[in-house]
């Protein structure tokens, strides 16, 4: 029952992935609609394709690391130059739906057309496939995991439930690695903020950055005593401010300095993943999920 | 009552200053929901829950075991039927398991039936899969229903941890019946959920509050077992593996119980040596 250590490439301890979410306006106007037409408000989200993305591809570039941006497919057709600058950079481009668009209130073949018309919209102006996919929300239709697969992607992270890798269920001939999320590990419960339409819903305070900074090393030391992956999930236009670049600098120097981690894009693990590790336990949580989802009408 | 001196200090075994009672709701994905089924629909959710038994809870048993400290888990038998051989590892390893609904129900939103129901299902799967009848009980959201007290007791629980008014345990008269219930109250300061808990869709909280930095709700905590000190009180924690047992938080947990080891003079109690203790205190 103990955690057991998982071997990374190179007798590595941990894993560390960096993954951005640059979804410009359509990701709130899609979970908050109140926010649409509201220049202001926008503009606060604006602000990472303006000044974010920037500020964050000098960190990367900084600590030599490579990270695996999301980009849906609209952004990818009215950024096209900033997205290319990011493929051009060496990092890795995953998809997002078309407009960010939350697949909850979807149907099967809604979730089919926006991915798909995302996917192609973002393959065009990056001219290659990509092989990773964020459900915005984190959730899909049963039988949407075959879609990914049919269309090539070959890894996702969008649900949650494990500190490693894992397989969505049934794993089948091409396998879809799920890299799992952790909202402490996210920068977005920290840091989105606007007055009014208010976002968070509460209007909370600003977190204490220097607090933030703390956290997401204590993390990282838990990640690292258990041998885990840990997966980082930042958004242009809240990490890439002027005051709180400085955070992301700092954590990856620190996270430099350490001789024992693998840092990859998120392709890569899913790649390691896929070709060493045997299907997930029993019990794992997808495993329940797929066979007690499958038992509900 | 024979177990408090006139300051409102408490008498605890062998000349303990105080008693600690780690507690640990083991929830998983149960909740609304699983009752109403839209978890099913949500993955998301879902998984964010399950993580609780599949990777928190085994690493949290092994800090326990490296402490050697007891600890009680007030587990929905929904998680034990669906994870029994992770559960049997709470028993196997000297920990105590207390009821805490089937599927995470709000029992005050019970009728008497339902939830007379929903005990004897819970019973019943713990029999069967775990060996146990337990004697405790935390009720899921905490509220009673005017008749819970006499449920509870007509199921065998001898003690509840549910409630939040006081910092040492209390009597409960049940009428018509000759024993009282064991009341361990909890407190909101030591529930990980008020500090740390943080999920979308559905939010938590429900404005969705920031996450509390770490060594500020480290620093809380110590202060209320400080205080359990020395007053000679009792503490118990409605912590949460899927919360404050994640892989940097555990780190929190075990600065907390070093803190606590280190005071010197803590009764480390299973809640139900707790109620045990309270009712022969009581008694003599």
């Amino acid at each position: 029952m103990s955690a057991e250590m998982p071997r990374w490439p190179d007798g590595a301890r941990t894993s560390v992935v960096l993954t951005i979410d640059f979804n410009d306006i359509h990701d709130i106007v899609a979970r908050e609609p109140a926010t649409e037409g509201r220049e202001k408000t926008l503009s606060v989200w604006r602000y990472g394709a303006r000044r974010g993305v920037d500020r964050v591809l000098d960190v990367l570039d900084k600590h030599r690391l490579k990270a695996s941006w999301f980009v849906p497919g609209r952004v990818a057709e009215e950024h096209g130059g900033l997205v290319r600058r990011i493929h051009g950079a060496g990092h890795e481009l995953g998809s997002n739906g078309y407009r960010s668009e939350i697949f909850d209130g979807l149907d099967l073949a809604q979730q089919q057309e926006a991915f798909a018309r995302g996917h192609a919209a973002l393959a065009d102006v990056i001219g290659e496939m990509p092989v990773g996919f964020r459900s915005a929300s984190g959730n899909w239709a049963p039988g949407f995991d075959q879609t990914l697969r049919a269309a090539g992607i070959r890894w996702s992270s969008s649900w949650r439930g494990d500190d490693l890798p894992y397989f969505h269920e049934p794993r089948g001939a091409a396998s879809l690695v799920e890299l799992p999320l952790h909202y402490e590990l996210e920068d977005e419960p920290y840091f989105a903020f606007n007055l009014y339409p208010p976002v968070p819903p509460g209007q909370s305070r600003i977190a204490g950055y220097r607090d933030v900074l703390n956290n997401w090393r204590q993390d990282f030391a838990g990640f690292q005593r258990y041998g885990l992956c840990y997966l980082l999930r930042l958004h242009p236009e809240m990490i890439g401010t002027t005051g709180r670049i400085g955070l992301l600098d700092e954590l990856l120097g620190e996270l430099r300095g350490q001789p024992d981690v693998w840092f990859a894009t998120g392709r890569e693990v899913a790649d390691w993943w896929s070709a060493t590790q045997p299907p997930n336990a029993s019990g794992h949580p997808a495993e329940i999920f797929a066979r007690l989802s499958g038992l509900q009408p | 009552m024979s177990s408090q001196t006139e300051t409102g200090a408490v008498r605890w075994p062998h000349g303990a200053r105080c008693a600690v009672a780690l507690a640990f709701d083991l929830d998983g994905p149960t909740g609304n929901a699983l009752i109403d089924g839209s978890i099913w629909r949500n993955p998301s959710f879902f998984t964010l829950g399950a993580y609780d038994v599949w990777r928190a809870l085994p690493r949290l048993l092994d800090l326990l075991a490296d402490q050697a400290l007891p600890a009680t888990f007030f587990v929905p038998a929904w998680i034990v039927e669906t994870w029994p051989e992770q559960c049997r590892a709470i028993v196997d390893r000297g920990h105590e398991i207390g009821y805490h609904g089937y599927e995470h129900e709000a029992f005050w939103q019970l009728t008497s039936d339902d939830q007379r129901r929903v005990m004897a299902r819970s019973r019943e799967i713990f029999e069967q899969y775990l060996g146990i009848v337990p004697t405790g009980f935390r009720t899921p959201s905490g509220d009673w229903a005017p008749d819970t007290a006499a449920v509870l007791a007509e199921a065998g629980v001898v003690y509840s941890s549910s409630m939040r008014g006081d910092d040492r345990p209390y009597l409960i008269p049940i009428p018509g019946r000759a024993s009282p219930l064991v009341e361990i109250p909890g407190r909101w300061e030591l529930d990980d959920y008020a500090s740390l808990a943080y999920q979308r869709n559905p939010n938590f909280p429900a404005g969705l509050d920031r996450i509390a930095g770490y060594a500020a709700t480290l620093d809380n905590w110590r202060r209320e077992f400080d205080g359990t000190h020395r007053d000679g009180l009792c503490l118990t924690t409605l912590f949460h593996p899927k919360v404050s047992a994640r892989p940097g938080r555990l780190l929190l947990l075990e600065r907390l119980f070093d803190h606590m080891r280190q005071a010197g003079g803590v009764w480390f109690a299973r809640c139900h040596e707790v109620a045990d203790w309270w009712l022969a205190e009581s008694a003599s």
